[in-house]
């Protein structure tokens, strides 16, 4: 299976602020949603989501608040900021655009290179 | 926007570092929590699930070193490992670590200590709104700029008006405070009209003086200082409109200024204001205003200079010789107030970075020994892993730690010390019109005004880190180049190789060469000190006290009456045990003297000089006083006789020369067949001086400063001067009671007091003050800069013997291994010894040499501050590098002794 799947470098950025975007999520949360919605094909290292976070929270692209889990547990909720809304978007054109472009390059058929 | 936040959140994670780790672990609790639940639903054992959510978590050290860094927080962390390292070095070598906080904190408490002084005089704005509009007229003679000026000049500056919008006029004075208590002397300001809107006083009752009442012979009025309706009148309101008996006459109170107000500016801090009432066509020429204007905006100082100086100049027939020979300017208040202090200022600062340069070479010879002793320790970091920056990084902490508590020490103990230097520093002296003198301006009562402020923490704070740097690049540059290989391998080599020795010999060598070079600037002034301590200034200051006494408004203001009044106090003074003669004069040797134009009669008609109406030989001091001065003083009668009794009103009139106009003025012929005529056409109270026969001629007085030539000089007997000219003349200075006493001079002054009161029908005396004081005090600014001269010099002489004492204490240790050989083959311990001592010696005389060179060179600089010694004075220049050559001798004895001390087998068995 893809456990060994290696993220891209900034990858796990792009994940996490897509991850959040639809509402505030803490960390474990944050993970869950992106096995999901891979679809478990994505992997990430627990622990090295939180260095990430903390990554972005510095840059000003996400903001942090104490409040209450699901399970009554004390956690950490991060939400987008306006900066972070629009990383997002610039991110996600990025990578819609390199996707195409290798998407390109791998259809190519032998005649045209 | 980002930029920001990544500032805030830094900022953030710096304030709340431990409430952020702890955040982090709270967090990554409740996310294994959460997956541990899930685990366990999805099958798993408590245990199985647990261990199964930490390894899928992965480290948490990992992660929180990433999370830190992430933060952006990995230097504050890696600065925080490498202060606790340096703190725990610090404490390893307790030794090491108090010369080196030593050393600093005399170089940075010297400079901070300097500085205090400098911020209060210099840097602090003055407290007057907007003053940097404010400008003060100066007159510059010989070069000397004093910021008084003649009734003359200030009568330019009043026709001024498109350039200034205010000029206003002031004098201080000392007036005698009688009524229901008991009568006391207290300090005066007499201002023009202009002056309270001009300095934005605070008037916080009543109001100030109006046009009408400054003009001559204007009513009384007052205004009072804040101090004195408090003491006098309890603080109540009902204090404005009564009335307030000034120099026995009753002057009512208008107004209340602020106790705000200004104290730095006015020294001594007036008690009460009285109109200035100044006539500027009666006056005397003698400058004895201080005139202050505001500029009108967009007026700049330049502009308004150029302007009076062009009609100061226009105006020249109308101003009198004194000005004549005298440039005028007007200059920034602040400027005019503390520009003598610059000279001073610039020397001591100039003493302090030689010190604080010291103190460096000194600081950073010993780093350098440390860098040595711990090449292991640093090739072992680097073989780790530590990339040269970091372990630069380290030293350089380390360094800077060290000199920020060195400049901690500094700055606790620098001002102290000068706070303690300036607390014996003489306070303004009224009696020397124009507020010069010794007074260091701005610095309150006893240096009260010379405080830590933010300036001053900031300078120390700057310096420190600065010293840190600069000391610490040598070393850590020489730690980073550590070949870790060659160190590793070889456990003892003879550390230092040649070029680090070479460097450490360069530094003690450049220190010993600064030291020189501070302690012969040092040396001179002391030669100065003592050139002006053996001064003979005219007269023995032994056993005289002195005392002022105002007489204003009083019936001694004329002729008649302070000579009856000299008298009568003479005649008391004298019954009381100890005293031996007693007598009066116009004005203090020392403080005041007046310069009057003379005429000998004689030659009435040849060789005089024109000037503004005047003509005259020659100017020369005047002074009246009563018989018994000379005596009292001790004043050589060269020829002829002093001043009797007889000498009155209905007698002729006489006076005394000084030899030194004696030998001017009558290179032949005999002054004692001559006569004088003297102030004529410099006021018309002169006209009826009589012509004085010259009937003695006395020994030079220094009357004008210790180190001022005497210059001619006349005396005449108070009985015989002009109504006209005694009352001002006592209105500017009170009389002067001087004592000659076979006791201790104070031990009279109670006794003497009361007898003068009594004599005078109640009128208090001030400013007791024995001769002996008075000389001291003139020279006071001297003695200051002489003092923290030598105190640097000798924080020099110890720093480098410190600084040679080390190098060769290393050396020695690092060589015990060869001298253990030598003296196992047989060598002799005094050789050994001598071997030692020569390396010492050798650098010391490059030192030396080099200090002498360089001083050689230099101390023209400090020419200004010299007297009765030259700046390449044989005397300094020969016994400071013997003195240098005594101390390196003394720090090269100690290693030397040890050297032979070393025992072969423990040397070699160390290997």
């Amino acid at each position: 299976l893809a456990t060994t799947t290696e993220l891209l470098q900034g990858t796990l950025d792009l994940l996490i602020l897509k991850a959040i975007s639809l509402r505030p999520e803490h960390g474990y949360g944050i993970l869950l949603r992106i096995q999901q919605v891979s679809r478990d094909t994505l992997q990430i290292q627990q622990g090295s989501l939180y260095p990430a976070l903390y990554r972005l929270e510095h840059q000003g692209f996400i903001a942090s608040e104490w409040g209450e889990s699901e399970n009554k547990r004390k956690a950490k909720f991060y939400r987008l900021t306006a900066a972070g809304r629009r990383r997002l978007q610039d991110e996600t054109a990025y990578w819609k655009r390199l996707t195409a472009a290798i998407g390109l390059v791998l259809a190519a058929a032998p005649e045209d290179v | 926007m980002t930029a920001l936040a990544r500032l805030k959140s830094l900022v953030h994670a710096l304030f709340h570092q431990r409430r952020l780790e702890q955040e982090m672990e709270q967090e990554w609790r409740t996310h294994l929590d959460a997956r541990v639940d899930a685990l366990v639903a999805s099958g798993l054992s408590r245990a199985e699930a647990q261990q199964r959510a930490r390894i899928e978590f992965g480290d948490p050290l990992r992660w929180k070193e990433q999370g830190r860094e992430a933060r952006g927080l990995r230097w504050l962390y890696d600065l925080r490992a490498d202060a606790r390292h340096a703190v725990r070095q610090m404490r390893r070598t307790p030794g090491f670590t108090v010369v080196v906080v030593t050393t600093l904190a005399l170089g940075i408490g010297a400079n901070t200590a300097l500085f205090t002084v400098v911020n209060a005089v210099v840097i602090k704005p003055l407290a007057a709104p907007d003053a940097h509009r404010l400008v003060r007229s100066v007159t510059v003679n010989n070069g000397v700029a004093l910021p008084i000026s003649s009734a003359a000049t200030l009568k330019v500056w009043l026709d001024h008006r498109s350039t200034f919008e205010d000029v206003s006029a002031h004098r201080f004075d000392s007036v005698n405070l009688t009524g229901d208590r008991d009568p006391e002397l207290i300090p005066v300001a007499r201002v023009s009209e202009p002056f309270f809107r001009l300095f934005r006083a605070p008037v916080i009752m009543g109001r100030t003086f109006t046009a009408e009442e400054d003009r001559p012979n204007g009513p009384p009025v007052a205004v009072l200082s804040h101090g004195l309706w408090m003491r006098r009148f309890g603080g109540t309101p009902s204090a404005v409109g009564r009335t307030l008996s000034l120099g026995s006459i009753p002057h009512v109170i208008v107004g209340v200024i602020g106790s705000d107000f200004d104290s730095e500016q006015f020294e001594p801090r007036p008690e009460v204001w009285v109109p200035l009432q100044a006539d500027p066509e009666r006056v005397d020429g003698a400058s004895i205003y201080q005139v202050t204007a505001r500029l009108r905006p967009g007026v700049t100082h330049a502009a308004a200079d150029a302007q009076l100086r062009v009609a100061l100049d226009a105006t020249a027939p109308v101003t009198t010789p004194a000005d004549r020979r005298s440039a005028w300017t007007a200059r920034p208040l602040h400027d005019a107030m503390v520009g003598r202090m610059q000279s001073s200022f610039n020397l001591l600062f100039g003493a302090v970075a030689l010190l604080l340069l010291i103190a460096c070479a000194n600081v950073a010879s010993l780093l350098l020994v440390r860098a040595d002793v711990r090449r292991r320790e640093m090739a072992i970091r680097a073989a780790i892993g530590a990339g040269r920056g970091r372990i630069v990084r380290q030293t350089l902490v380390e360094n800077l730690l060290l000199s920020l508590a060195g400049g901690l020490v500094g700055l606790i103990v620098g001002p102290l010390a000068i706070r303690t230097l300036l607390r014996l520093y003489p306070g303004t002296n009224p009696f020397i019109i124009g507020g010069t003198g010794p007074a260091i301006p701005r610095i309150g009562e006893g240096g009260a005004a010379v405080a830590l402020d933010w300036h001053v923490l900031g300078f120390a704070l700057l310096l420190s880190m600065a010293t840190g740097l600069l000391c610490g690049l040598i070393p850590a540059w020489h730690v980073s180049r550590a070949d870790v290989s060659a160190t590793l391998q070889h456990t003892n080599v003879p550390a230092s190789g040649t070029r680090r020795a070479t460097g450490r010999s360069v530094l003690v060598m450049s220190e010993i060469a600064l030291a020189v070079l501070l302690v012969v600037a040092a040396g001179l002034l002391i030669r100065t000190s003592l050139a002006m301590r053996s001064i003979d200034p005219g007269f023995d200051r032994e056993n005289v006290l002195t005392m002022r006494m105002a007489v204003t408004g009083t019936r001694f203001e004329t002729r008649d009456g302070i000579s009856e009044l000299a008298r009568n106090g003479i005649a008391q003074v004298q019954t009381i045990p100890g005293v031996l003669r007693a007598s009066t004069t116009c004005c203090m040797p020392l403080e005041t003297v007046w310069q009057l134009p003379f005429v000998i009669a004689s030659r009435a008609g040849e060789g005089v000089t024109r000037r503004g109406g005047m003509s005259f030989h020659g100017f020369g001091g005047w002074t009246f006083v009563s018989p018994g001065y000379f005596e009292v003083f001790r004043v050589p009668m060269l020829r002829g006789r002093d001043f009797s009794e007889h000498d009155d009103a209905r007698a002729p009139g006489v006076a005394i020369i000084n030899e030194a106009m004696a030998r001017v003025y009558w290179p032949a012929g005999d002054p004692l067949d001559d006569r004088l005529i003297i102030g004529r056409g410099m006021r018309p109270a002169y006209e009826q001086d009589p012509v004085r026969q010259i009937v003695g001629i006395v020994g030079n007085v220094r009357d004008t400063g210790l180190t001022q030539n005497a210059r001619p000089a006349m005396y005449v007997p108070m009985a015989q001067v002009p109504d006209a000219v005694t009352a001002p003349n006592v209105k500017l200075l009170p009389l002067v009671w001087i004592t000659r006493t076979a006791v201790a001079p104070y031990a009279v002054s109670e006794q003497m007091s009361k007898a003068l009161e009594s004599a005078s029908g109640g009128l208090p005396v001030g400013r007791v003050r024995a001769m002996r004081d008075v000389v001291s005090e003139s020279t006071a600014r001297a003695r200051f800069d002489t003092s923290l001269m030598a105190l640097f010099g000798g924080c020099a002489l110890v720093l480098a013997a410190v600084g040679v004492y080390g190098l060769l204490a290393y050396w020695v240790q690092q060589r015990s291994r060869e001298i253990a050989i030598r003296l196992a083959l047989g060598a002799e311990a005094a050789s050994i010894a001598r071997m030692v001592v020569w390396q010492g010696i050798r650098l010391a005389m490059v030192g030396v040499a080099l200090g002498v060179l360089g001083a050689f060179g230099t101390t023209r600089l400090v020419a200004s501050f010299l007297f009765g010694v030259g700046p390449r004075d044989p005397i300094v220049f020969g016994a400071i590098p013997l003195l240098m050559a005594v101390v390196s001798l003394m720090a090269v004895w100690m290693p030397a002794r040890r050297a032979t001390k070393v025992d072969p087998l423990d040397a070699l068995k160390c290997e």
